[in-house]
């Protein structure tokens, strides 16, 4: 709804309005707009003043309907409180002009100007108190506060003073109920009639002279014309036709809820002007029904006649106003939800709980599974083959009575077969006394996809950095193969050699039977450790014993200590140390860091000697510390140690110690490095025990 | 002559195994372990071949070697190495290793290295005996004969002796004569060649 004032933010007319006003404009509350609102609001109130004045019933100076009051209070209504002052200023000598025109005493003039400006200052601000917001007649509340403040006890009251003035000064005659009687009656038809029609015109003037469609004006002209001929009919006709004139009273009725049902309230507010200008013509001109008593008499049939159905009228096109908003806030809300439904981003379907039949899906879901929907209504997704484990389907329904499922993970199969990873979030409601579900479904497959690829990543890099360790220690390697092929070989030779000069004794025979199958068992040990640690695959945690571990990474790199000349002292600690792990990755990360460590040892200066030690900490944690007796770590390579391609090697890739950082982290562990106070290195792996 | 074979390794299965294989052929083999201890028990009065492993934790192969060859050892080594890298290889061959075998060998190879080994050492052993009987000879000398014996290597005449020495040339003759019996020379060729075995060099 816009605002029926005029928008005092407005800077351009506000400046123009402060510079109209004089220096102390703006402080008084005048734009431009106001200040002509209120000349407009004098001249119509002078124009209206000479109508009011063609319907008095002399001598008596109260007219039949005394519009500059209503139009005062249609004026304030429209402006800003802070502008009543120069509106009710602007109207002064307007009503000076015309009132003194038609002879009335100057005291008289001025009595009825204070309480003219008090009728609308009084309807004006009890209005604004209650309703706040701009008044219109769309709503029952508004209508009604229009009616109490507006029509009753805004003219009530100023009848009173108006009265009293007029005793008071003894201008005039009559009874003082009378006088009373008459002067409220005027001025509630007045506002009745006139405020609704000029604050339902005030705004969307334009749009609604400019909007409608031909039938719709078709109708409203129709309307209009109807409501013309039957009021003429009505209340001009002469006479003689007076038998059925109470009963051709109600004749205007259905144009007026024609209008309210079918048009709104700019044609009701029209409508009622009109059949009060019909009325009100006729009786003055002695015309129509309201001709029979006396001049007053005549007049109070006419205002009692115009009150009763102009308040009810208002009021009825109030309450057909709010239920059209209401019924279209529903549809509007209604044509939101199934926005939402039929066209959000994710896949939806509302499926009956007894069959699991679809009831409904939205077009993402057609999008995605590629059934029709009206493939789809009617049937469930076991029916259609959408899961491909029905056990799942079940798990996800159990899910969802225990109080809706949440990102459900679930396979699901479109028409062509094709495999969508998704995730399912449920509800169970009640649509239309049905039991249903209603089923979010996340398509996931790419997400998925990028993560398997991702993963597979990672262990290819982990992979390609445990040959690279490997690679290192080939010759370690084959020196650990060597020795049990040498001892094989010259032990089956020597048995060769027996058996050809017959010389060889049983015993013996057993004795070299025995080493040469320890010897082969020995070789096959490290070529199934090393064929683990080659082998490419899926991490396998399990609970293992890192002594264990420990003694089985030094088998694998024992040659190499042995060749590069480095002492080994193992302290390990006197019970299993259960974590649970990938044996072959972290077996990678105490190679990695046992040939650092050997490495490390070959800068001049050196102590060759590896201290490995496994212990359990108090915190439930258990520690391995690799310490060498190298040169240490220079503090600018000791920050980016742990980096991804950062190597001080001529041949290394730098991957080794990063790779091995993001094992030991997603074992739940930590590997941390610092030098030690006199020399060398100390790394430490940090891994959650098993318990 | 009781030769030894001396298998050193630090791997026992290896030890036992070339141990039983040259022990197959019929040498007398001692194996052990460690080289420490075996310096403290290997028999120098014998010639003898030596099968050592290269990398050994407290003295390696080659440092063995060198400590042998200080001792003017006339044991034959023969070395086994896991992996046949080559800068130790050239290393023990520069020190007179008689071959550098790469593990795993054939039984052929390494009773081959040991046969040649063994024999390179009875040769050694043989030229030493020699010269210990000549420096026993050398030793029976009087300082005159020694220098008189030193002179006559040198292949100088009696009579410029005499004047070196300052003695006359019948004098010289006669200490000739007993360096010649008390070496055992049969002739002044001899002579000469006993002197270059037992390092003698003429006087210049």
């Amino acid at each position: 709804m816009s605002s029926n004032f005029p928008a005092p933010s407005a800077p351009l007319p506000r400046r123009i309005g402060s510079f109209l006003a004089g220096l102390n404009g703006e402080r008084l509350g005048l734009t431009l707009h106001a200040a002509l609102a209120a000349v407009l609001v004098a001249l119509v109130y002078g124009a209206s003043a000479k109508v009011g004045f063609a319907f008095t019933f002399q001598p008596r100076p109260i007219s039949v309907v005394w519009l500059p009051n209503a139009i005062l209070l249609a004026g304030l209504l429209l402006t800003p409180a802070r502008a009543w002052w120069f509106v009710m200023l602007a109207v002064l000598p307007v009503h000076l002009a015309v009132e003194l025109q038609s002879g009335v005493p100057s005291v008289m003039v001025l009595a009825w100007y204070v309480s003219n400006c008090s009728e609308a200052l009084i309807g004006a601000a009890l209005l604004r108190w209650l309703v706040r917001a701009p008044l219109n007649f769309n709503s029952l509340a508004h209508a009604g506060a229009f009616l109490v403040c507006g029509v009753g006890i805004a003219p009530l009251l100023s009848t009173f003073l108006d009265v009293g003035l007029v005793k008071f000064i003894g201008w005039g005659q009559g009874d003082f109920s009378d006088l009373v009687r008459m002067r409220f009656l005027s001025n509630a038809l007045a506002a009745l009639i006139v405020v609704p029609v000029i604050i339902t015109w005030s705004t969307g003037a334009l749009r609604a002279l400019r909007d409608p469609t031909l039938p719709q004006r078709l109708e409203i002209f129709i309307l209009f014309i109807g409501l013309l001929l039957t009021g003429t009919f009505v209340f001009e006709s002469s006479g003689e036709r007076l038998a059925t004139g109470p009963a051709l009273l109600y004749a205007p009725i259905p144009f007026l809820l024609w209008a309210a049902v079918r048009l709104g309230q700019k044609s009701v507010t029209l409508c009622l002007l009109l059949t009060f200008v019909l009325a009100t013509w006729g009786a003055v001109h002695g015309h129509g029904p309201f001709v029979d008593g006396s001049a007053e008499e005549n007049a109070l049939s006419v205002q009692l006649f115009l009150i009763a159905v102009a308040a009810p009228f208002l009021l009825f096109s109030a309450v057909i106003a709010e239920h059209r908003r209401d019924r279209r806030a529903v549809a509007a809300s209604e044509q939101r939800a199934l926005t939402v439904f039929r066209a959000g981003p994710d896949a939806m379907a509302i499926v009956r709980l007894s069959d699991g039949a679809f009831i409904d899906v939205n077009d993402r879901w057609v999008e995605i599974f590629g059934f029709a929907r009206e493939e789809a209504l009617g049937r469930n997704p076991l029916a259609l083959g959408m899961y491909v484990n029905p056990e799942a389907r079940e798990a996800f329904i159990s899910q969802t009575m225990r109080g809706g499922a949440r990102n459900f993970e679930a396979e699901l199969l479109d028409k062509g077969g094709n495999r969508h990873d998704t995730l399912l979030t449920s509800d169970r409601v009640d649509i239309g006394g049905t039991d249903c579900l209603v089923n979010v479904i996340r398509d996931i497959t790419g997400q998925k996809e990028a993560e398997r690829e991702a993963r597979q990543q990672r262990l290819e890099v982990t992979h390609l950095s445990r040959v690279a360790v490997l690679g290192e220690l080939s010759g370690a390697l084959a020196h650990e193969l060597n020795q049990p092929l040498t001892a094989i070989l010259s032990n089956a030779q020597t048995a060769q050699r027996l058996i050809a000069r017959d010389k060889l004794e049983v015993p013996e025979l057993k004795e070299i039977l025995e080493d040469i199958t320890r010897e082969n068992k020995r070789a096959g040990e490290v070529i199934r450790r090393l064929r683990a640690m080659f082998k490419k695959g899926e991490p396998q945690f399990i609970v293992l014993d890192l002594n264990d571990l420990m003694r089985d990474t030094l088998i694998l790199a024992g040659g190499s200590l042995a060749t590069r000349h480095v002492e080994v002292a193992t302290t390990l600690c006197n019970h299993a140390l259960s974590v649970r792990g990938d044996r072959v990755q972290l077996q990678q990360v105490l190679l990695n860091l046992i040939v650092n460590a050997c490495e490390a040892m070959e800068a001049p200066g050196s102590a060759r000697t590896l201290s490995l030690e496994t212990t359990p900490l108090a915190d439930g944690r258990v520690q391995v510390l690799v310490r060498d007796g190298g040169t240490g770590v220079p503090e600018p390579v000791m920050a980016r140690l742990f980096d991804p391609f950062f190597t001080t090697k001529a041949q290394g890739l730098g991957l080794g110690l990063s790779i091995s950082r993001s094992i030991v982290a997603a074992h739940g562990g930590e590997l941390l490095a610092r030098n030690n106070p006199d020399r060398g290195a100390t790394f430490r792996i940090l891994l959650p025990a098993h318990a | 002559m009781n030769e030894r074979i001396y298998v050193v390794d630090d791997e026992p299965a290896v030890l036992r195994a070339v141990g039983r294989l040259l022990a197959s052929a019929g040498h007398a083999v001692a194996a052990f372990p460690s080289p420490l201890e075996f310096l403290d028990c290997y028999d120098a009065t014998v010639p003898g071949c030596l099968v050592l492993d290269v990398a050994m934790p407290e003295l390696d192969g080659l440092e063995l070697q060198r400590r042998l060859k200080q001792n003017g050892t006339t044991l034959a080594i023969v070395f086994m190495s896991g992996h046949g890298d080559v800068p130790s290889s050239v290393r023990a061959m520069k020190a007179g290793a008689v071959d550098f075998l790469t593990k795993p060998f054939d039984d052929f190879e390494l009773l081959g290295a040991v046969a040649t080994g063994l024999e390179r050492s009875r040769q050694a052993f043989r030229t030493r005996a020699e010269v210990d009987v000549l420096n026993q000879r050398l030793a029976l000398l009087t300082g005159r004969e020694r220098e008189v014996f030193e002179h006559v290597v040198a292949g100088q005449l009696n009579k410029l002796i005499a004047r070196d020495l300052g003695a006359a040339e019948k004098t010289v003759k006669v200490h000739r004569a007993r360096v010649m019996y008390k070496m055992g020379a049969a002739s002044l060729a001899d002579l000469v060649r006993m002197a270059e075995r037992m390092g003698i060099g003429p006087v210049s």
